[in-house]
């Protein structure tokens, strides 16, 4: 085959656009967008380009030749733009373009990089104030549970045969496997909010989603995900109370939008927190194998949802 | 311990900084302020509860841990992992024992907390308490353990010295840093455990604790129906490469029908080559697989080895990388590893110089050039002086170089006429060797060109190869705007003692304001010229 049937081929593929602000930048995970794709391909009747496109401008012409931009918050040295790049935005939205704002949901209280999320339901700071420039008339809302997004190619939480292991075994720890079922991930939802352009969703933004898409060669997930649970026990409500205690509180909105209030020790994970409702639970951290594979399993399967759904409407 | 130290540190920098932006606020459970008077504000509540102290806290925990109902026993152990130490250690390690499983996990995950925050088990005797529930009927206890070696081995693989009375007389004697044995058979059958996490875990962690892997077991794992298990397996094949039911087992896996432990196959086959002989042919067999990138990857490591590959081969290899997207690690170490074909990669990367990719085509014309020795052949090269990226252009000029010959009219010709000034300044460079026909047709061509660089380069050339009348074109030269042209005309004066000096006296007698003059009077004096 001649390089330019090969080049015709392949030409055919979508291209996702990727905003890199700083070219040369490290990217936090480069091998989850092109990853993603590559299952999407496999997995889907779609073909999508595996080498995403790079643009460091918003004005750049080629964002308006591709239906979907992606943006990873972390990966970028600040959300300011120029006039010029807020109205080019401005206008791949209305002209039917799809924004993804990866890590567009980040909890103040995890700082700078503590190398996790937590799933808040309102969009960080710097989109707020960067999509009040954009749009001033608009602001983001919490995606309900049952929205399509959710369910545009998987539906609910993976199951063994998704995870390709053996019938009898147990994906998870049983409370964390009840927290993820109950609370987390129910149905296979997330913590996204979104922004409607002309009766159209055509921006969502979540916690970091692609820290869970990466393969290496050999089909192995990278890199290795820890879980944070809620979980109660008997008497906590007192108890948690009154445990000895020397850290700072943050509060942080919840999906109903009234707040938690975590309570975090300097050098420390979260502790515990205190919800609306009076109720004590403390936060547990678990790793591993059936962790990590459990959390690349459902990230990659919203992953898909999210671009599938962009493609579709 | 540095992973502790990098770990608090993230933690203490990223609260830092959240203080920033969320400021914490104080507990509400507080005590609120007395007023002046000593008494409490009308308007103020009922005090708060006061927070216990960790000893506290800590205490009445190691009591409900004891002596509570499971519910409380669960909470207790819970909350004990929020405070590492040695007590609270003790008495998690003690809950390990506890006859309901809900407790047992809840001590196993907070001691693995205690661990991850910087404070792991070191004590022996607790450690090996430990280490022995990996016998515990409980699967999520029994991956704890497995998950928490690497946090648990300095205390379990601890050496030391020990007394002991014999016949009456107190001897010293040493302990070795080895496993206690009955706890090296647990560790033995876990390799069989129903569990697949908990195979996976002991096949990554194993060496930590100085448990060989049987081969026998080995074969078993490397059938295992879990894929992962088999993938960590495979990692473990050089602890008995050269095993016979090893090498077959690695010959069936070979045809695997998922790509991926086909892809660690070639991996292993590679690195067990020095074992056996029979890692080579699997090698060579595997050239044949259908899928092209694992085909790719078993050439190139023969060709590593020094093996001659066969056309159909390298043919696939073309089109594999002809049809990559993206410089994946697996492109990029194919991509590379082609040169270790010799004269049978030129014709892969002369393919890939036409790629989409420019970082492919960068590379591709690189090793194109190296390989071929294209440098000497024009016809070889100057297609990639109309590549559309700056990029791949600059990566085949830095391959050429000092290295290029004379160039004919025609080939200088379609140099001068690129639309790219980096492909005309090259042109330039070239004509310090050109053929003089070709000299004669273009120089003036590029003396003129719109770019300064690529004036001064020519110029630079021309004082070089004193064409003729060169004296008078740098003269003329000396009065050009740029300052660049200036001082490559200057300095090509300065070559010649006689005619070019003394234009140059002549221009600063007559230009003594000129930004070049103080420079070439500077010159000038140097060289004892007056």
């Amino acid at each position: 085959m001649e390089a330019q049937e090969v080049d015709a081929l392949r030409s055919s593929g979508i291209r996702i656009v990727t905003l890199m602000r700083n070219l040369n930048a490290t990217r936090k995970y480069p091998d989850a967008l092109p990853s993603l794709l590559k299952t999407m391909n496999e997995e889907t009747s779609t073909r999508f380009d595996t080498d995403p496109l790079f643009i460091s401008e918003l004005t750049d012409e080629r964002l308006m030749e591709n239906p979907i931009l992606y943006v990873n918050c972390d990966d970028q040295p600040n959300l300011e733009f120029p006039a010029e790049e807020l109205a080019a935005l401005r206008r791949y939205m209305e002209q039917g373009g799809f924004v993804y704002l990866d890590a567009g949901i980040k909890a103040s209280f995890l700082g700078a990089d503590l190398g996790h999320s937590y799933a808040a339901w309102e969009e960080r700071p710097e989109v707020n104030e960067l999509f009040r420039q954009v749009y001033p008339e608009k602001s983001f809302l919490p995606l309900p549970r049952n929205h399509e997004i959710f369910r545009s190619f998987y539906k609910g939480l993976p199951k063994n045969r998704d995870l390709m292991i053996e019938a009898n075994q147990k994906r998870l720890p049983e409370t964390v496997l009840t927290f993820v079922e109950q609370e987390k991930w129910p149905q296979g939802t997330y913590s996204f909010v979104g922004m409607k352009v002309k009766g159209r969703l055509a921006c969502v933004a979540s916690p970091i989603c692609a820290m869970g898409w990466g393969k290496d060669e050999f089909g192995s997930w990278i890199p290795p995900i820890s879980f944070r649970i809620r979980e109660s026990a008997e008497n906590f409500d007192e108890n948690l109370k009154l445990a000895s205690f020397s850290g700072g509180t943050y509060e942080v909105t919840r999906e109903d939008g009234l707040k938690d209030v975590i309570y975090s020790q300097l050098g420390q994970r979260p502790l515990w927190v205190k919800e609306p409702n009076g109720r004590w639970r403390i936060f547990k951290y678990y790793s591993g194998e059936e962790i990590s594979n459990y959390a690349h399993a459902f990230y990659t399967r919203l992953g898909m949802n999210v671009f599938l759904y962009a493609l579709l409407n | 311990m540095k992973q502790r130290f990098s770990h608090s540190l993230v933690f203490f920098a990223g609260t830092t900084l959240c203080l920033f932006g969320q400021a914490p606020s104080e507990d509400p459970l507080a005590p609120t302020s007395l007023s002046a008077n000593g008494r409490q504000d009308g308007n103020v509540s009922a005090p708060k509860p006061i927070r216990s102290s960790q000893a506290e806290t800590v205490r009445k925990a190691g009591e409900d841990l004891r002596f509570g109902e499971e519910g409380a026993r669960v909470g207790a152990a819970k909350l004990l992992g929020k405070y590492p130490g040695s007590l609270s250690s003790m008495m998690l390690v003690g809950a390990l024992d506890d006859q309901s499983a809900l407790v047992r996990r809840a001590s196993m995950v907070s001691l693995a907390e205690q661990a991850n925050n910087g404070y792991p088990l070191y004590d022996k005797s607790l450690v090996e308490k430990v280490f022995s529930k990996l016998g515990d009927p409980d699967v999520e206890v029994r991956r704890e353990v497995t998950a928490m070696i690497p946090r648990i081995v300095s205390g379990l693989m601890r050496g030391g010295m020990e007394v002991v009375e014999i016949n009456g007389q107190k001897v010293y004697r040493s302990v070795p840093a080895n496993l206690r044995p009955d706890l090296h058979q647990l560790a033995i059958r876990a390799f069989s455990d129903e569990d697949a996490i908990v195979r996976q875990n002991l096949l990554k962690y194993h060496q930590y604790i100085r448990v060989a892997l049987p081969a026998s077991t080995l074969v078993s794992l490397l059938g295992d129906p879990d894929q992962r298990v088999q993938l960590e397996a495979l990692g473990r094949v050089y602890s008995n490469a050269s095993q016979r039911p090893v090498v077959e087992k690695i010959k069936e896996l070979s045809s695997h029908p998922e790509k991926g432990i086909r892809l660690k196959v070639v991996d292993v086959a590679r690195d067990s080559n020095r074992y056996h002989p029979a890692y080579r042919g699997i090698l060579r067999a595997m050239t044949k697989d259908a899928d092209p990138e694992v085909t790719s990857m078993a050439a190139v490591e023969l060709a590593r080895f020094g093996e001659r590959i066969a056309g159909d081969v390298i043919e696939r290899i073309k089109q594999y990388l002809l049809a990559a997207r993206g410089m994946s690690s697996q492109v990029t170490t194919i991509l590379y590893a082609v040169s270790a074909m010799g004269k049978d990669g030129v014709q892969v990367y002369r393919a890939l110089t036409e790629h989409s990719s420019s970082k492919m085509r960068s590379i591709a014309w690189q090793r194109y050039l190296s390989l071929s020795s294209g440098w000497q052949t024009p016809e070889a090269w100057l297609p990639g002086m109309s590549d559309r990226d700056k990029g791949v252009r600059d990566a085949i000029l830095m391959s050429l170089r000092g290295r290029v010959k004379s160039l004919k009219t025609e080939e200088l010709g379609e140099l001068v006429g690129s639309p790219y000034a980096d492909v005309r300044i090259f042109a330039g460079q070239t004509l310090l060797t050109a053929d003089q026909e070709a000299f004669d047709q273009y120089g003036f061509d590029l003396l003129i060109d719109e770019d300064t660089v690529v004036r001064s380069t020519t110029l630079r050339a021309m004082g070089v190869r004193r064409v003729t009348g060169w004296v008078r074109i740098m003269s003329r030269s000396l009065l050009d705007e740029d300052y660049v042209i200036q001082r490559v005309a200057m300095d090509a004066l300065l070559t010649d003692r006689h005619e070019g000096v003394k234009a140059l006296k002549e221009y600063v007698a007559r230009n003594p304001q000129a930004r070049i003059s103080a420079l070439a009077r500077a010159e000038l004096d140097r060289l004892g010229v007056r």
